[in-house]
């Protein structure tokens, strides 16, 4: 029937290969009808047979009595020999048909009269009888009658009422079933068929309905109990649905809602020049803190910030945490790109008020990436992307500001993804270019070694500079294959130079942050140098005060393994870092280059001549050598040479070039004596 | 003599002169209603001896036939007392009890009536008692004694099986009785002479009284019957006593068609002297057959007759009862040309009448019959 469609439909939809169903109420019915069949044909037979038998005495006991009768009216006409009468009598009881045949005899057993059914039919039974005549004078036996009778009447009429039995017990059997079928139909299947319906349409959108059952007994139980059971899970799916869009630390919003909100944003902009403000909140070195305080003061710092985000903004703005220390607010309507540029002022201005942290006061420092677009920009879903940006200019060039998405960080941002996606081609075209810049003894004027620097030389941009491109060579995780090509570069470049008849020359390469975190290194190194049939102790290691700070004791292990080597470590970009002592105490070092920033103003800024005599005296102290970078005039050199320092490096000797170009330059250059070897073995010669 | 004869001719033909007759005081109207059917050989027999005796005895006798019919009988009755010239006599027969209501109406009327071969029977005799007590008019009853005739015809039965010794295997003399019916008096009366007879011979045994309905042909059906019965049953069948003529010319043929010679192998004894029952004595397949009593007609006729000129009958009983006699080959001779041809004109009714001072005594046995018979015809001439 229809609620057993209704039923087992869903089930055949939703899946490829279901249990078979099997419909309660059929198996029910399958179950019952077949006994009560059964039961009902066996009782109606049970009746149907005992009547029978019943009916079978009842003819032995009226045949009996015909004959009696019959012998009572034939004694006269038998004794008196009217024979026809006799007959005439005997024919009369022919009229019953279960009497097959019948016969008078007379005393001496001669057969008077006989009379049979025309149709011979099946006598199974038979009565006899005498039959007296008396009259006043006298009393005899006058003869006997017989009487063949048939049972063949009671066995057709058991036989035709065993048919009715059977057609009434079918009927009632077919009655009993639709009664079944359409009182299981109203009793289970109905109440089956709603819980059935709550669950499909909970199944389709997700949402916990109850089944509508109002009957009183088990199934309205059940319903209830269903009903009970879809509203707690109602409550759990909100729950859930409330944790799968919502941060748990601070209950803001989540990045699955964000792209939920733009969409409503885009659909229920009021106006149609209407702007819509996104700004892209990163928290600055929110690791220091987490680092500081620990992880509990850092969720502490996270609640505390969405709180006075929540509190910074109106009611119709929107706030979200995506993740770690980023942030979203959006406004959805703000008149220019002014206004929207003040409320991510204030925003910022809200996020760095002070905050007590271990009764400690922090001083929490964002920078925000904003952009503006209008509501009905078909690009409003790209908004978080376009703040992205802008928040990654704020963070890489003024952390702690807000940054506007302006066309000049589109073509930034296109620009850099462009070379992020050339990169493996880079690498497998062989765009990058090893340059070499030579470093110079001051006194001598000599070329005592070469800094390997990188260079790419892009197809489509021309050659571009390592500031540009090593993060992005970083952020894909490239940086130990391009030190390795460096290195392979450098140890051909010191056969070359060998060659050349320079072998004293050494070649120093950079070496990223990573890089000492990778004990494969040395023997990489170890190999290349083996390749080349070069010393390793050729070789100087140029690292930054950053990349010690990351991982001390990685970094010291590997510094020592290299150094073990021959090669030499040398300690770039002194004085604009930590410019920690305990650095240079702590580990390997060789060399110390001081930054540029501090030859720049030389001879000019007493300040900088103050702290380069500083680091001079320092270097001096602790043995180590140091060189000055960027130096392009001759009277910075002479500064240098004047303080102390030994070696310089810089425009003024020579810009960096391809190691073709290098080695047509050193002819150009006195050869350097074998005394600068002998002169510091453990410590790299310098040049300028 | 024939001068005689021819006066009695001519008086008789001329019937009201007839009164002129030389020994009666004056001629009787007599009506009898006759309950037989035209062509019923005993009832035109009772009627035509009735009328014989009229014309010898000066009485004019109307016979008005009711057809077996009571009704018609009653009516045809009680049309005669309301006529105007009434008759003397009315003579009934009671049959079926029909002839009461006429005999009340003639005691009304003033006709004088009398009863022949049935008389009041059950209730009507008991309520109305004996003759000239409550009907005045109800002279009396003349029947007929069949128990003897009955006893008669089983005991030459008997003598002539004794003669023949016809006894069965078991030593007795079998015989089949076949009755009219069971209630009319005439059958019970013939059906007890033959028990009578058979009760007072030890070695004699009644097998059946079966009854025929005074037919031929149901006699011939039952005896046939009978003979089969007694074959099975190894009985000799020595005699079969009928109530009357027809069934045992119905029993002769069923003897016959068994194969037995009757008069050699069996006897058979029948009652009415029915024209054909002599032709059978003569042939010797009969034994005999009793009766005479269709004469009661003409005896009735000479009651009356006395009864009229004073000399009345119930001198001795208003009840006349007359005994039959039977005809046997030995007699055949005498009677068997009167009844064969009817020529009851040839019997002296005269001869019967009562002698002076003997009233109620009259002689009406066949020998007196014979004796009053003339001579036959060429014999007297």
């Amino acid at each position: 029937m229809r609620n057993d469609e209704a039923m087992t439909g869903p089930d055949h939809n939703d899946q490829a290969a279901p249990p078979r169903l099997r419909s309660v109420v059929r198996a029910m019915i399958w179950a019952t009808v077949p006994v009560l069949l059964l039961v009902q044909l066996l009782a109606s037979a049970g009746v149907e047979a005992s009547s029978f038998w019943s009916q079978i005495r009842q003819l032995d006991a009226r045949m009996a009595r015909v004959a009696e009768s019959r012998a009572e009216l034939i004694a006269e006409p038998l004794w008196k020999m009217r024979y026809d009468q006799v007959t005439g009598v005997l024919n009369e009881i022919m009229h019953d048909e279960t009497i097959a045949a019948a016969a008078v005899y007379d005393d001496t057993g001669a057969a008077i009269a006989r009379v049979a059914a025309r149709p011979e039919g099946r006598a199974v039974a038979e009565v006899s009888r005498p039959i007296h005549y008396s009259n006043g004078n006298m009393a005899v036996e006058a003869g006997r009658i017989a009487i063949a009778y048939s049972n063949a009447a009671l066995y057709a009429d058991a036989g035709s009422r065993l048919v009715l039995l059977l057609v009434v017990g079918l009927l009632a059997t077919f009655a009993t079933l639709i009664a079944m079928r359409i009182s299981a139909n109203i009793f289970i299947g109905r109440p089956l068929a709603a819980m059935m319906s709550a669950i499909q349409r909970s199944k389709q959108d997700g949402r916990a309905y109850p089944a509508d059952v109002t009957c009183s007994n088990e199934f309205g139980q059940l319903a209830r109990a269903f009903n009970a059971m879809q509203h707690t899970t109602s409550g759990a799916l909100d729950r859930l649905g409330h944790m799968a869009a919502h941060d748990p630390l601070t209950g803001l919003p989540n990045r699955r809602s964000l792209t939920e909100r733009l969409a409503v944003a885009s659909r229920h902009c009021g106006r149609a020049d209407a702007l819509v403000a996104f700004c892209f909140i990163d928290l600055d070195d929110f690791k220091g803190i987490n680092d500081t305080f620990g992880h509990e003061a850092g969720d502490e710092l996270l609640v505390q910030i969405s709180q006075r985000l929540r509190s910074a903004v109106e009611a119709e703005d929107w706030v979200a945490r995506l993740g770690g220390d980023e942030f979203v607010v959006i406004r959805p309507e703000v008149s220019n790109e002014a206004s929207a540029h003040a409320f991510a002022q204030q925003v910022l201005a809200a996020i760095s008020e002070p905050i007590r942290l271990h009764d400690k006061q922090v001083v929490p420092r964002a920078s925000i990436g904003l952009a503006v677009r209008r509501a009905d920009d078909p690009e409003l879903s790209h908004l978080p992307t376009l703040a992205d940006i802008a928040l990654y200019h704020a963070k890489s060039k003024a952390p702690g500001t807000v940054a506007v998405l302006d066309e000049a960080l589109q073509r930034d941002y296109r620009r850099r993804r462009d070379l992020e996606l050339a990169i493996p081609a880079g690498f497998d075209e062989g765009q990058f270019e090893v340059w070499y810049q030579s470093q110079v003894d001051l006194e001598s004027h000599e070329v005592v070694g070469l800094e390997a620097l990188i260079r790419w030389r892009h197809p489509d941009h021309g050659v571009i500079g390592p500031a540009e491109f090593l993060p992005l060579i970083e952020r894909s995780g490239n940086n130990g294959r391009l030190t390795r090509y460096v290195l392979t570069d450098a140890c051909w470049a010191l056969q070359r130079l060998a060659a050349a008849g320079r072998p004293q020359i050494r070649i120093a390469i950079n070496l990223p942050p990573s890089e000492l975190a990778d004990h494969s290194l040395a023997a990489a190194l170890r190999a290349t140098c083996a390749r080349f049939d070069v010393a390793a102790s050729l070789l100087e290691l140029e690292i930054t005060e950053g990349s010690l700070i990351n991982n001390i004791a990685s970094a010291a292990e590997t510094l020592h393994r290299l150094r073990r080597l021959g090669a030499t470590i040398a300690l770039d970009d002194f004085g604009t870092g930590y410019s920690s002592l305990a650095h240079l105490r702590r580990f390997p070092l060789d060399k110390v280059k001081i930054d540029k920033a501090f030859i720049s103003e030389i001879p000019d800024s007493a300040e900088d001549k103050a702290i380069v005599g500083v680091i001079a005296s320092l270097a001096g102290t602790l043995g180590l050598t140091l060189v000055a970078e960027g130096i392009e005039r001759a009277e910075q050199a002479e500064a240098m040479r004047e303080m102390g320092v030994r070696f310089g490096q810089g425009y003024l000797y020579q810009r960096p070039q391809p190691l073709d170009a290098v080695l047509r330059w050193l002819k150009t250059q006195p050869a350097a004596e074998s005394r600068v070897l002998a002169d510091s073995p453990s410590i790299a010669p310098e040049f300028a | 003599m024939r001068f005689l004869r021819i006066l009695l001719a001519v008086g008789m033909a001329c019937g009201v002169f007839a009164s002129a007759g030389p020994s009666f005081a004056k001629p009787l109207e007599i009506v009898f209603v006759n309950p037989g059917k035209t062509g019923e050989v005993f009832w035109d027999m009772v009627a035509q001896s009735m009328q014989a005796a009229g014309r010898k005895l000066d009485a004019q006798v109307e016979v008005l036939t009711s057809e077996r019919n009571y009704r018609t009988m009653q009516e045809l009755g009680l049309g005669v007392l309301a006529r105007q010239d009434k008759p003397d006599f009315l003579i009934l027969s009671n049959e079926e009890s029909a002839a009461v209501p006429i005999m009340e109406a003639a005691e009304a009327a003033g006709v004088k009536t009398l009863l022949l071969s049935n008389t009041l029977i059950g209730e009507d005799a008991a309520r109305l008692g004996p003759p000239r007590q409550k009907l005045k008019t109800w002279l009396g009853d003349i029947t007929t004694d069949l128990q003897t005739a009955g006893a008669r015809m089983a005991n030459a039965l008997i003598a002539a099986a004794r003669a023949e010794k016809w006894q069965s295997p078991d030593g007795r003399i079998h015989i089949l009785g076949i009755g009219g019916d069971e209630i009319t008096p005439a059958s019970i009366a013939r059906n007890a002479g033959l028990k009578l007879a058979v009760d007072a011979a030890p070695d004699v045994v009644v097998d059946r009284l079966l009854f025929a309905n005074w037919t031929q042909s149901e006699a011939e059906r039952v005896t046939t019957n009978y003979l089969g019965w007694a074959s099975r049953k190894e009985i000799r069948p020595a005699g079969i006593w009928a109530g009357n003529d027809p069934m045992a010319l119905g029993a002769l043929r069923a003897v016959v068609a068994a194969g037995l010679v009757p008069g050699r192998d069996i006897q058979l004894v029948g009652l009415n002297w029915s024209e054909d029952a002599l032709r059978e004595i003569r042939a010797g397949r009969l034994l005999l057959t009793d009766g005479g009593h269709f004469l009661l007609g003409g005896w009735s006729i000479v009651l009356l007759r006395d009864y009229a000129d004073g000399c009345d009958f119930a001198a001795v009983s208003p009840r006349v009862e007359v005994k039959t006699s039977a005809i046997t080959r030995q007699n055949l001779g005498s009677v068997g040309d009167l009844i064969k041809t009817r020529a009851f004109d040839r019997i002296d009714f005269a001869r019967f009448r009562a002698k002076a001072g003997r009233c109620g005594h009259y002689d009406f046995s066949l020998d007196a019959l014979i004796s009053s018979l003339p001579l036959p015809e060429g014999a007297a001439d």
